[in-house]
């Protein structure tokens, strides 16, 4: 197996979500690579083996007693009057203080991030990492490339 | 008798009536798809008591935006999209109450899938339809809500990739990295079940 | 004579013209003229910086249609500039973030995004006129930034 991102590309190719071309190579990389067509039959299995099973839950009450409460919570909403919006002081505090904080986290990434160096982002190679992915959106001719930066453990710890 | 008319109608007439208030109607609907709405909460919150409550929640949520609902998918899938919300809202709250466990970070950051070993026998195979969806419960009950939540709206709901992204609010990439997890993980889970058994 | 119009005069010119107009579109056509944008990506109403402006209508249509999970989109910056077939042009979108274009010609385009100065990565793909390349990544507190690259011309 090449690396996790041909992985998740094999997945899409199960769940038809590549686009022909892309279809057409993993196609071909199936027919050379033993371990990738095992983790197909794997992936293939454990779908196989979902198939119907939510069909067999049933609601373990009677239709009546179910519904007596539905309908009761209905009758009890249509005679509630609307609510009455009031803001408190501390949604507004919290307001003003959730851009500033954003803000404030932006530059201290920035900042933390010229502390340690490229590490994460030096060279291009470091883009066959997992997480970054290719999303194309035919209609409006979009490429969208998402990526792992800053780096997730970054976020976490770092703001 | 009015119950016997409705329940000869069809969804769309009975969504109509119920658009102008007639509950009997809305009653209809409630028997016909309370099984599959139940089931959904069911699969995403892995407790009978917090999955009829959220069902009928989701029923009477309906009924209030019953006006908003205008055909553009079946009856049963709009229902099936609020009780999915419902149930990720829950999750949520219930998520803000506790640590997560040192798997659940790992699992997200991933990495811990690509380490297990690849199941070359179908673990599923051979196995009565009963005891299959006992195996396959007992599995989905060990992921954590993240991950059985992609692969249920992926496997049950024949949601796309983007239209998870969507409703769970993440990336499409996490989808695709959750959803990848769930499933070497389910395969393993079942593997090690089928051990159990002998 | 009235339909003696070309006289042998202006015949000496027209090979010049000629030249000179095959030229000029051999320049034109080697030469694209890209459009990038910085943006956020938040689900708050307003933007945490109150410089930034809302996205125009276009961009917020595109944005929806992508698999990402932000309601509104703000502008930092936007900034257009040429590139000449085989070369390369950087420009500074805000402190943290740049761009290259280097334009291979056939309408294809290497796009290089820096981060603090470092190469984040490098995006080779065609980019024929209305085609648009958008860049991002995760930001704190649940937004995210977006370079938008779009060929204009």
């Amino acid at each position: 197996m090449k690396d996790h991102e041909s992985e998740l590309k094999l997945q899409a190719f199960l769940d038809g979500e590549l686009p022909d071309a892309e279809a057409r190579e993993v196609a071909s990389w199936l027919a050379k690579d033993r371990e990738a067509t095992g983790l197909l039959g794997e992936l293939k299995n454990t779908r196989q083996a979902l198939v119907g099973f939510d069909r067999g839950i049933r609601l373990p009450e009677s239709r009546e007693f179910y519904w007596s409460k539905i309908q009761r919570q209905i009758e009890s909403v249509s005679a509630q009057p609307a609510p009455e919006v009031q803001v408190s002081w501390f949604a507004q505090l919290r307001r003003l203080l959730v851009p500033a904080t954003a803000l404030a986290l932006v530059c201290l990434a920035g900042f933390v991030a010229l502390k340690q160096g490229g590490a994460s982002a030096g060279a291009e190679t470091s883009l066959a990492t997992p997480g970054a992915f290719t999303y194309r959106d035919f209609n409006s001719g979009t490429t969208l490339v998402w990526l792992p930066y800053p780096a997730e453990d970054q976020l976490a710890t770092a703001y | 008798m009015i119950e016997s008319h409705y329940s000869s109608a069809g969804d769309e007439a009975l969504v109509r009536a119920s658009q102008q208030g007639e509950m009997v109607a809305f009653e209809e609907l409630v028997a016909r798809h309370r099984d599959k709405i139940y089931a959904r909460a069911y699969t995403i919150m892995r407790s009978e008591e917090e999955a009829i409550d959220l069902s009928q929640e989701a029923w009477v949520k309906g009924w209030q935006k019953l006006a908003q609902f205008h055909g553009e998918s079946s009856f049963g899938t709009w229902m099936t999209r609020i009780v999915i919300n419902l149930c990720l809202d829950q999750l949520r709250k219930q998520k803000r109450h506790r640590t997560e466990s040192v798997e659940a970070i790992a699992e997200d950051s991933g990495g811990i899938e690509r380490q297990m070993p690849v199941v070359i026998v179908n673990p599923t195979a051979g196995l009565e339809r009963v005891e299959l969806r006992q195996r396959i419960d007992q599995a989905l009950g060990q992921l954590s809500y993240e991950h059985r939540t992609v692969l249920v709206l992926h496997e049950f709901d024949d949601l796309e990739y983007k239209e998870i992204a969507r409703v769970m609010g993440c990336s499409i990439g996490t989808v695709m990295s959750r959803l990848f997890y769930a499933r070497r993980r389910l395969a393993a889970l079942l593997v090690d079940l089928k051990k159990d058994s002998k | 004579m009235r339909r003696r119009i070309i006289t042998a005069g202006s015949l000496v010119w027209l090979p010049v013209l000629v030249c000179f107009l095959t030229l000029e579109c051999a320049t034109w056509a080697a030469e694209i003229k890209v459009e990038a944008q910085l943006l956020w990506g938040t689900n708050d109403r307003k933007s945490p910086n109150p410089k930034h402006k809302p996205v125009g209508e276009e961009t917020r249509k595109k944005l929806k249609e992508l698999p990402l999970k932000w309601t509104n989109y703000f502008e930092e910056t936007r900034k257009d500039f040429k590139v000449t077939e085989g070369e390369s042009t950087r420009v500074t979108l805000s402190e943290r973030c740049e761009i290259e274009v280097k334009n291979l010609g056939n309408n294809k385009v290497e796009v290089n995004h820096f981060g603090k100065g470092e190469k984040v990565v490098k995006q080779t793909q065609a980019l024929p006129k209305g085609e648009t390349l958008v860049l991002g990544g995760n930001a704190p507190n649940e937004t995210a930034w977006l370079v938008i690259v779009k060929r204009i011309e």
